[in-house]
């Protein structure tokens, strides 16, 4: 079961246990208790009293069953631990004793002699979960602590490179090109001295690169990065092989898929991005063995036209339902190409009304960014159609980075240090070519971030907080990734990468990183029903 | 309630985690105590006066997490220059910091330990080195100890965190719980190579003995600890089929060591009142007199375990206190 937040402001009409709030004069956010929250976690003070309550609760059912409790702590599944009252409602829902109306916790079942958790009991709960109004009181602050983390350089030459580019870069932002160039020069001269091992200095070079590039195209940017849409396949599947971030997102993504799909016999993925469909064959296969049977399983992939006639779009399709067919899960596949993801209609999709949908989008929503903050900006369009599908899911992964800011100098900045730490992880890869062929794939991405602008400039990633704010705007709500997505992508981990990876929940999502720097975000959405927004339109 | 109630929500939030992960069969759910720990990133971006940064052991893994006063970072661009040591005139303490966690939980960035080292960088103006260390039970004993004192040596040998006239760097131990074990126990291995360590800083430290204490048996339960819980990871941490009276667990027990003509650093101790463990932990500070090695004890009356998380107590603005004139006293 998926567990969300409810967007809506006025949760009255749950139980009286959040009367308190709602008729409190303060805004929900500043009644977060701010001492806890550098603890990292979200109370209202207002609710603290409960909270203590439902905790002495709790801990007095765990004293009464130990044995029970452990068993039960082994296979419950946690969700937002940040959400103290969310969370230990929860605990108390999966361990607590029934309130005293009750005259057991337990009732064995007359037919099977089976003790069975009375269900009656449960189901009448009034306390079972809370629905809060998403809290935004500390992500700017969040926002803020995930600008860098510094590569700490111990090199004189390092860091005589670091001041450089930085000079440079503001050079370029302030429009003194000669001076800019000048260093372009020095640069690469100093590059030959420089440890190119570790992180900043192997980086470097593909920074001085996109630095020249920009400074010799003047600011009109162009299109740097001129693969073919063949091109950009090979290298993505080659970053796919060396570093675990696209396998940890395919991976939680169908996981909460799977999920979302429960109960449904009729599904339809949307993929905002098939490439070559890598993420599929898994959920094609876990839906093979749904206890109950496979549902009809329809998978909409979206990718640029091929140039030479081929439909790659369809190969793939074939190659899947090839799969599909081996493992008795009923297929169909339809292929949507387009250059961009703007010139996405929603009727191209042709979703059914009594399918259950998830839309899918790994690395895509920042494309959509662009660069003016207009009302009807390709992102809030996409949103919005997606919203008007009703998708029982949204999958949302993205580059845990800050690389859409206006300021040149931020965003060079940021992109320095988020892509040193990327390179720093791929130093842990051994395989031939893959590790290569990543380096170039995580180098066009940092030529279209510091060489491009305007349109052609679409890698304009934004960091989690500010997606929760926009996806909560535009009518969504979270859906929270609980501890058994986490534990299963640490054992994914485990088994396929280097030590140094670490997968951290922060409020729902996960973030995959290089030691404590997270470098990509999956998070899970559904939209709010019309009828239940109680949010201000703007 | 003896404790502010967001204090008491957090520890017995915490009370509550760690029961969920440790097993009674002495196994530990590694995983779900990962997803349950609050972290946050190092950040190179001044936050009230401190701003911070990891380095990472390649071979180990395992994250120093510097932590400076932002008057130190070169405010350009974020750039820390590691060539340059902290001051040439004067002396700037450098506190290495062991987290607690009862050597299970915790880890350098957990939120709580991250918010207190940076506490800590303002009160004593010092730099911080919060540092990981492997914990049990997958790494038992003495490994805590050896990465605790691998960190002790790689501080020292940073010529960017030495400062004062005599260049050098101006360590002193600290931790809390089980973080206080390994403080100890690393000043006694830097005491045995001759590394100068200026001072330790124990709060609440993690001992204990095979006997049951006066103390263990008044307080078992009644402030968010339980003898049985402190058994588990006694039993977690220390080679399998030992008791409590290893010198690991009871430095100054029957098989315990004297510290006689050690070049042991001063120490200030700090006993909560409502510790269970208190018997012990001032057994120890006995232990250190005995020894001819001098010791401050602060006794906190009606302090409970993790009195020092958040600043909203007497016995936090006193301890703090404790500790800045522990340090500075040392500057003159």
């Amino acid at each position: 079961m998926l567990r969300y937040d409810s967007t809506s402001s006025s949760a009255g009409s749950s139980s009286g246990s959040l009367s308190s709030s709602s008729s409190s004069s303060k805004p929900p956010q500043q009644d977060i208790d701010g001492l806890l929250a550098g603890a990292g976690y979200k109370v209202r003070s207002s609710e603290l009293r409960q909270v203590a309550q439902r905790l002495e609760r709790l801990e007095t059912a765990m004293g009464n069953s130990p044995a029970d409790f452990s068993q039960l702590a082994s296979d419950a599944i946690l969700y937002n631990p940040s959400d103290l009252a969310c969370w230990v409602d929860s605990l108390l829902t999966e361990f607590a004793e029934p309130p005293p109306t009750c005259s057991s916790d337990f009732i064995v079942d007359p037919v099977n002699n089976q003790t069975v958790v009375n269900s009656a009991w449960t189901a009448a709960e009034p306390h079972t979960p809370q629905v809060h109004q998403n809290i935004t009181y500390d992500e700017q602050q969040s926002l803020d602590n995930q600008l860098t983390v510094v590569t700490a350089m111990e090199e004189d030459s390092g860091i005589r490179l670091v001041h450089m580019l930085m000079t440079c870069a503001e050079c370029v932002q302030s429009g003194d090109l000669s001076l800019a160039t000048s260093l372009i020069d020095d640069m690469q001269g100093l590059l030959t001295h420089v440890n190119t091992v570790c992180g900043i200095g192997k980086v470097a070079g593909h920074f001085i690169d996109a630095l020249s590039r920009r400074i010799f195209q003047g600011m009109g940017g162009g299109s740097v990065n001129g693969g073919s849409a063949f091109e950009n396949e090979i290298l993505y599947h080659h970053f796919y092989e060396a570093c675990p971030y696209l396998k940890f997102a395919h991976f939680t993504a169908n996981q909460a898929i799977l999920e979302a799909f429960d109960g449904h016999d009729c599904v339809h993925v949307v993929d905002f991005n098939l490439m070559h469909g890598l993420q599929w064959p898994a959920l094609i296969q876990a839906l093979a063995l749904r206890p109950g049977g496979p549902p009809l399983l329809r998978l909409t992939g979206i990718g640029p036209p091929s140039p030479d006639g081929r439909d790659s779009l369809r190969e793939i399709g074939l190659r899947l339902a090839e799969l599909a067919r081996s493992v008795n899960v009923r297929f169909a596949f339809r292929g949507v190409a387009a250059s961009r993801l703007e010139d996405v209609k929603p009727w191209m999709l042709q979703v059914n009304p009594k399918e259950a949908v998830a839309v899918n989008s790994i690395m895509q929503l920042h494309r959509l960014l662009g660069s003016e903050q207009t009302r009807n900006s390709p992102i809030d369009t996409v949103l919005s159609w997606i919203r008007g599908l009703n998708p029982k899911i949204m999958t949302v992964v993205e580059q845990e980075a800050n690389h859409n800011q206006p300021g040149f100098l931020d965003r060079f900045t940021e992109a320095l240090y988020y892509y040193s730490t990327m390179f720093d992880s791929l130093e842990a890869c051994r395989v031939q070519p893959e590790k290569a062929l990543a380096e170039i794939y995580i180098q066009r991405e940092i030529g279209n971030v510091v060489s491009c602008e305007g349109s052609a400039r679409v890698e304009r990633h934004e960091p989690l907080a500010k997606w929760r704010r926009r996806l909560s705007g535009a009518g969504f709500r979270a859906l929270h990734l609980g501890s058994n997505a986490f534990k299963q992508a640490s054992m994914l981990l485990t088994l396929f990468s280097a030590e140094g990876y670490s997968v951290e929940e922060n409020e729902g999502c996960l973030r995959l990183g290089w030691h404590s720097s997270p470098l990509i975000a999956a998070s899970a959405w559904q939209a709010v029903p019309a009828w239940d927004n109680h949010m201000s339109s703007s | 309630r003896v404790v502010p109630l967001n204090t008491w929500v957090l520890i017995s939030n915490f009370k509550v985690a760690y029961n969920l992960q440790r097993r009674p069969d002495g196994t530990f759910d590694r995983d779900l105590s990962e997803y349950l720990d609050r972290k946050v990133p190092a950040n190179i971006n001044p936050v009230d006066g401190v701003f911070s940064f990891d380095h990472v052991d390649g071979a180990t893994g395992l994250l120093n997490r510097v932590y400076q006063p932002s008057s130190r970072i070169e405010s350009r661009w974020r750039i820390v220059d590691l060539e340059k040591p902290l001051s040439a005139t004067e002396v700037v303490p450098v506190i290495v910091f062991f987290h607690g966690g009862s050597f299970t939980h915790s880890s350098a960035n957990s939120a709580i330990y991250d918010t207190f080292c940076r506490r800590l960088v303002n009160v004593c103006k010092a730099v911080v080195v919060s540092v990981d260390y492997r914990r049990s039970p997958e790494h038992r004993y003495p490994c805590a100890y050896d990465d605790g004192w691998a960190a002790l040596k790689w501080v020292k040998s940073r010529t960017w965190l030495q400062s004062g006239k005599d260049s050098k760097v101006h360590v002193y131990l600290a931790g809390d719980s089980s973080g206080g074990n390994i403080a100890h126990n690393v000043a006694v291995m830097a005491a045995e190579a001759g590394v100068e360590v200026l001072g330790n800083i124990l709060l609440h430290p993690m001992f204990g003995g095979q006997s049951r204490t006066e103390s263990e048996k008044r307080l078992d339960g009644k402030y968010f600890v339980t003898l049985q819980d402190r058994d588990w990871y006694w039993r977690a941490y220390l080679p399998e089929g030992e008791d409590r009276d290893h010198p690991a667990c009871n430095p100054f027990g029957p098989r315990g060591r004297t510290l006689d003509g050690l070049e042991f650093p001063k120490s200030l101790i700090v006993v909560a009142g409502l510790d269970l463990i208190q018997d012990w932990q001032l057994a120890y500070v006995k232990g250190l007199e005995k020894c001819g090695q001098q010791v401050k004890l602060l006794y906190l009356d009606k302090a409970t375990i993790g009195f020092y998380f958040l600043p909203n107590n007497d016995h936090f603005y006193c301890l703090m206190n404790e500790i800045k004139g522990f340090i500075s006293s040392d500057l003159n």
